[in-house]
């Protein structure tokens, strides 16, 4: 195991200053250039025709008079592009669709004209035969045996990097099995004191992100394709486009650089394959900039769940066994997934935390005739634990234990393996719940009408490879090179503090600059909670270049600076503490103006740990305290808490607004945030209509930071983004049960949903509230 | 969005004759805030646009002979904050409160409130309340409608091609009359009410409830009094009132539809639960003054 020491005192000192954001000033100025607003004289502006029903063959489509209309320059439909399909991992999704379409949105046909109006008008000129299909509406009907095979021609997908891991049905884009413990899991059931059974759902719901996906192609002199994009990992997306398009990698250049906002959804890019083959054939740039309702109706959707769960327990309240089935909404295509298996890596996450030693976890990811799915914020886990720590409440509940107590006495210690066979570089399950327990003052008698409840995640620190460049100026400035997105959440930040800190100079030397694909390394991009881990890292590693560079080379700029002289706190120092030079003295003599020095280092995050290393987790902890309205049902969090297990913070302010950010996030889910669908289409287009929280929303929220320097990062950071979103929902959904006595098994938790189980469930009081007596 | 012609009139009879003159789909622009939306969402395709901006005199509010006129290019957050309103129907300030955001209280006016018809808006309710009365400018010359015969359907009222809603006339309650406004927003508080619910009660010198009125929004089509459950509280004692009496008065009533704010039956549970509970409500704060 690498060994990870604590920072020293001075490091931790700089890394505590609050951050002034390196993008900061250009967005609150306006200035700052998003994907959409790279517009230059000439750019066409593109629209699609989708399909109105979710699942129909194509007889015909024709675009006569859409071409004929004025202002347009170029019509492509699915028969100019047949055979063409695009996707993160499994390129199953059509360009343009030429056969048949799989879901209300599915593009058959695209325009690129002078004017959004003259393209809007163009589209709706196009006339279009459909014949219908039956449509499969959910992922239990589609695993039917008899139930239509959306994808017959499967076989013919490209699969990037690799094969593509069988499926036990046609139906089935992924799967994730897991098994642990006693071959036959039924016997233990069988023999277990206590079980209980129940089934979960989750709906579909949209990130939210403030700005819709949008793109600008156009081909260059030289047959070069570029793209600017909202796509936070460019890299990978021009992986994914040469696969497509058929175009070699190395003819595509790919900029993205600031993103506005993200949550997941901007790992997948949609109308980037048309544009290009518009402007191809246009000869013109073509900027596609979608609708608010496209991104909510047709765009990235966060799985739909069902999930049943079964867990057992020993007559001591030991977790005995656990059986899950997760059926996750994959919608028509696998495209938006990038995991080799095609399944949410996080909802296995069932029992992430807990020891349980006998577990069989089986996550499918389905086809059905519905927008796809994507990442989305904690993708998995957000349903799976859910539906987990819902079911350990029930269980504590039908033993009568005390549900802290029972979670306290059930999860992971250092050295145990947790339910889904990770292991724990530090196991923070108790620390956390603690914190979080004590923060609440679990223990203080409820008042009626009131409840709280509790719930834990663990999660995975993402990891991968990150070059990054320097360019050391004669004026002591460093400028960093990077492909690397900021979507918002603060990547370039952490290159710069962590360079910063490491080289000892002043923040305000570095800077961060985003440059396409042709100019950068190769680098995963953002997501995956990996880029504090691996931005932290690169980035230090860097500012130790920079530092080392400029230290070996000082006696030769300064003569009287031979032996020990050090950089620190943004000056050469010499041992006896005296100042000896500036940098930007020292620069200016070894460097000449306008030719800076360039220096290069490569953070390597999977070598950077040894085979069989336990993993790195981030726990973290929420416990609320609602109040239920007995009239309507509406839940009111009075008080919130997140107890999260954090390393060493690199940018407090980026950090705190994560954690508390994602409790909010965790919020909207939670209560309110749903797509409705009606035949196949989502029905709430706007965020008029598909709600989210608003600051007047946000509760009384502490957070109770658990501090650690073991994490993966430099200085021993880990994460942030997805550490607090995903326990917010089960947390409610326990203080409920704890407040009024009614369980809901399903998201979001709307007061009407509460009201109705009121109604029907009022003599169904758990054994725990009724024992202390309250109602 | 398609192409339109924008106009902007000087005087009413000038906006009144544009939008005759027009060829049809002739929109009047006020705040613009209903109107820019429902353009966006393709729910309008205006041919002329008619702006309202210059018209002058529609923006006074003044008190005479007991009634509280609010000229209809007033911004609601010009009615929020006026000094007049604040003494004389301070109820109805603290319902504009509910609408939106500052920000958009800034831009949108009452006119254009009333004359929009959203069935979910805050006002309606508490001006049925109130009895208010809208001054209308035409082609005829200019008439009154109540506002409880203003409304027709969603999105729909009275108003005939060429008609512009010029003042909102607000009789000033009489000293022992209490308002209450309640929005229910079980998802957020930042939302179209799921349902609400505004009531007056008018307590008489001999301590009976000498007149009341119940009106609800987001409902139905229009917002609306409901007199069946009215007749259960006037003239009685407050604490003869059935509560449970006039909550299923309203449930019976009203015809609420379903969307993302709730199925109707929880919709139509929830109008009674509110109206049980602002009724009240204002029996006990009328029961305390009488105490007292």
């Amino acid at each position: 195991m690498t060994a990870r020491l604590s920072p020293d005192a001075g490091t931790l000192a700089a890394l505590a200053r609050p951050e002034l954001r390196i993008d900061g000033p250009a967005k609150v100025t306006g200035g700052a250039a998003y994907a959409a607003d790279h517009v230059s004289p000439g750019t066409l502006h593109a629209r699609f025709l989708g399909s109105p029903l979710p699942h129909a063959r194509i007889v015909s489509v024709s675009v006569e008079r859409a071409r004929a209309m004025p202002g347009v320059h170029a019509v492509l439909t699915g028969s100019d592009v047949v055979d063409m399909r695009f996707g993160r991992r499994l390129q199953d999704r059509p360009v343009l669709a030429w056969d048949r379409v799989r879901f209300v949105g599915d593009r058959i046909a695209a325009v690129a004209a002078d004017s959004v109006e003259a393209a809007d008008s163009a589209v709706a000129a196009i006339e279009l035969e459909l014949e219908e299909l039956p449509a499969v509406s959910d992922p239990e009907a589609a695993l039917a045996s008899d139930a239509p095979v959306l994808h017959p021609d499967a076989a013919e997908y490209a699969y990037l990097e690799g094969t593509r891991p069988p499926v036990p049905h046609p139906n089935v884009q992924g799967r994730l099995f897991i098994k642990r413990g006693a071959e036959d899991l039924e016997a233990v059931f069988a023999a277990a004191a206590h079980v209980v059974e129940a089934t979960y759902r989750t709906p579909t719901q949209h990130s939210a992100y403030l700005e819709p996906h949008a793109t600008v192609a156009w081909i260059d002199e030289a047959g070069v394709a570029h793209i600017v994009t909202t796509n936070k990992a460019p890299f990978t997306l021009r992986k994914q486009m040469a696969a497509a398009l058929g175009i070699p990698a190395d003819q595509i250049v790919i900029d993205a650089g600031v993103i506005g906002g993200d949550f997941g959804g901007k790992g997948y890019s949609i109308d980037e394959y048309a544009c290009l083959l518009l402007a191809r054939a246009s000869g013109r740039p073509v900027r596609a900039v979608a609708r608010y309702a496209e991104e909510l109706g047709q765009v990235n959707v966060r799985h739909a769940a069902v999930m049943h769960l079964r867990t057992a327990v020993d007559a001591e309240g030991h977790l005995l066994a656990h059986d899950a089935r997760i059926l996750l909404d994959g919608g028509a295509y696998a495209s938006a997934k990038p995991l080799p298996h095609l399944a949410l890596a996080g909802s296995v996450a069932t029992m992430a935390g807990y020891r349980v030693p006998n577990v069989r976890i089986e996550a499918l990811t389905v086809y059905t005739n519905f927008v796809p799915g994507g990442h989305v914020r904690s993708p998995g886990e957000v349903q799976a634990l859910f539906a987990g720590e819902s079911q350990l409440d029930e269980l504590a509940r039908e033993i009568d234990a005390e549900p802290l107590a029972f979670r306290l006495q059930n999860s992971v210690r250092q050295g145990d393996e947790g339910a889904a066979g990770e292991h724990y570089r530090e196991a923070r399950a108790e620390a956390v719940l603690k914190a979080a327990g004590a923060a609440i003052d679990w223990a203080r008698p409820r008042l009626p009408g009131t409840g709280r409840g509790i719930a834990m995640s663990a999660r995975h620190v993402g990891a991968g490879k990150l070059p990054l460049r320097a360019l050391l100026h004669a004026d002591g400035r460093v400028e960093v090179r990077t492909g690397l997105p900021d979507q918002g959440s603060g990547s370039w930040q952490v290159i710069r503090r962590a360079l910063a800190v490491a080289a000892s100079i002043d923040e305000g030397r570095v800077d961060v600059v985003s440059v396409p694909t042709n100019e950068a390394s190769f680098d995963p991009g953002v997501g995956g909670s990996r880029v504090t881990h691996i931005a932290s890292q690169a980035g230090a590693a860097l500012g130790t270049r920079v530092r080392e560079w400029l230290e070996e080379r000082l006696p030769a700029a300064v003569p009287a600076a031979a032996g020990d002289v050090h950089l620190i706190g943004d000056r050469f120092v010499d041992g006896a503490g005296n100042d000896v030079a500036s940098i930007a003295a020292v620069t200016a003599k070894l460097i000449v103006a306008d030719d800076p020095v360039e220096l290069e280092t490569v953070y390597d995050g999977a070598a950077a740990h040894a085979e069989g290393d336990p993993g790195d987790y981030d726990f973290a902890a929420c416990a609320v305290e609602v109040e239920v309205d007995p009239d309507t049902g509406r839940v009111t969090v009075r008080d919130a808490v997140i107890a999260a297990d954090v390393g060493t913070i690199i940018n407090p302010v980026a950090h705190r607004g994560q954690l508390e950010g994602g409790f909010v996030f965790g919020l909207g889910g939670a209560l309110m945030e749903e797509l409705s669908v009606d035949g196949g289409a989502v029905t709430s287009l706007s965020l008029a209509d598909f709600k989210i929280p608003s600051a007047g929303d946000v509760p009384r929220l502490r957070i109770v930071l658990v501090p650690t320097h073991v994490g993966p990062g430099a200085f021993g950071a880990k994460m942030a983004g997805e550490l607090t979103n995903a326990p917010v929902a089960p947390a409610i959904a326990n203080a409920i049960a704890d407040a009024v006595g009614v369980r809901i098994r399903e998201l979001p938790l709307s007061a009407e949903r509460v009201h109705r189980a009121l109604d029907e469930g009022a003599d169904r009081m758990p054994l725990y509230t009724r024992a202390r007596g309250l109602r | 969005m398609t192409g339109y012609t924008y106009a902007r009139a000087k005087s009413l009879e000038a906006a009144i004759d544009l939008s005759l003159r027009s060829a049809g789909n002739a929109h009047f622009l006020a705040g613009g805030t209903a109107l820019g939306l429902m353009q966006r969402q393709g729910l309008i395709e205006p041919g002329l646009i008619v702006d309202l901006a210059a018209v002058p005199g529609l923006d006074a509010i003044e008190e005479l002979d007991g009634v509280v006129s609010i000229g209809a290019l007033c911004t609601l957050r010009r009615v929020e904050l006026d000094a007049i309103v604040a003494r004389r129907l301070p109820a109805l300030a603290a319902t504009i409160r509910h609408v939106a955001s500052v920000r958009v209280r800034n831009q949108a006016t009452l006119g254009g409130n009333l004359a929009h018809a959203d069935p979910a808006q805050d006002p309606p309710p508490v001006l049925l309340v109130l009895d208010a009365a809208l001054r209308i400018a035409g082609p005829g010359g200019q008439r009154r409608v109540a506002l409880a015969e203003f409304f027709v359907d969603y999105f729909e009222t009275v108003l005939e091609p060429g008609e512009i809603v010029t003042h909102v006339d607000v009789p000033i309650p009489a000293p022992g009359s209490r308002v209450s406004y309640e929005k229910f927003l079980p998802r957020t508080v930042d939302d179209y009410a799921t349902v609400s619910v505004a009531v007056r009660i008018d307590r008489g010198a001999d301590g009976r409830i000498a007149d009341v009125r119940i009106a609800l929004a987001a409902v139905g089509p229009v917002a609306l009094r409901i007199p069946t459950a009215e007749g259960l509280v006037r003239g009685h004692a407050p604490d003869e009132i059935d509560l449970e009496a006039v909550a299923a008065a309203v449930r019976d009533t009203i015809e609420p539809p379903d969307d993302v704010r709730g199925s109707a039956a929880y919709k139509r549970e929830m109008a009674g639960v509110w109206v049980r509970r602002v009724v009240g409500r204002l029996l006990r704060d009328i029961g305390t003054e009488a105490a007292g």
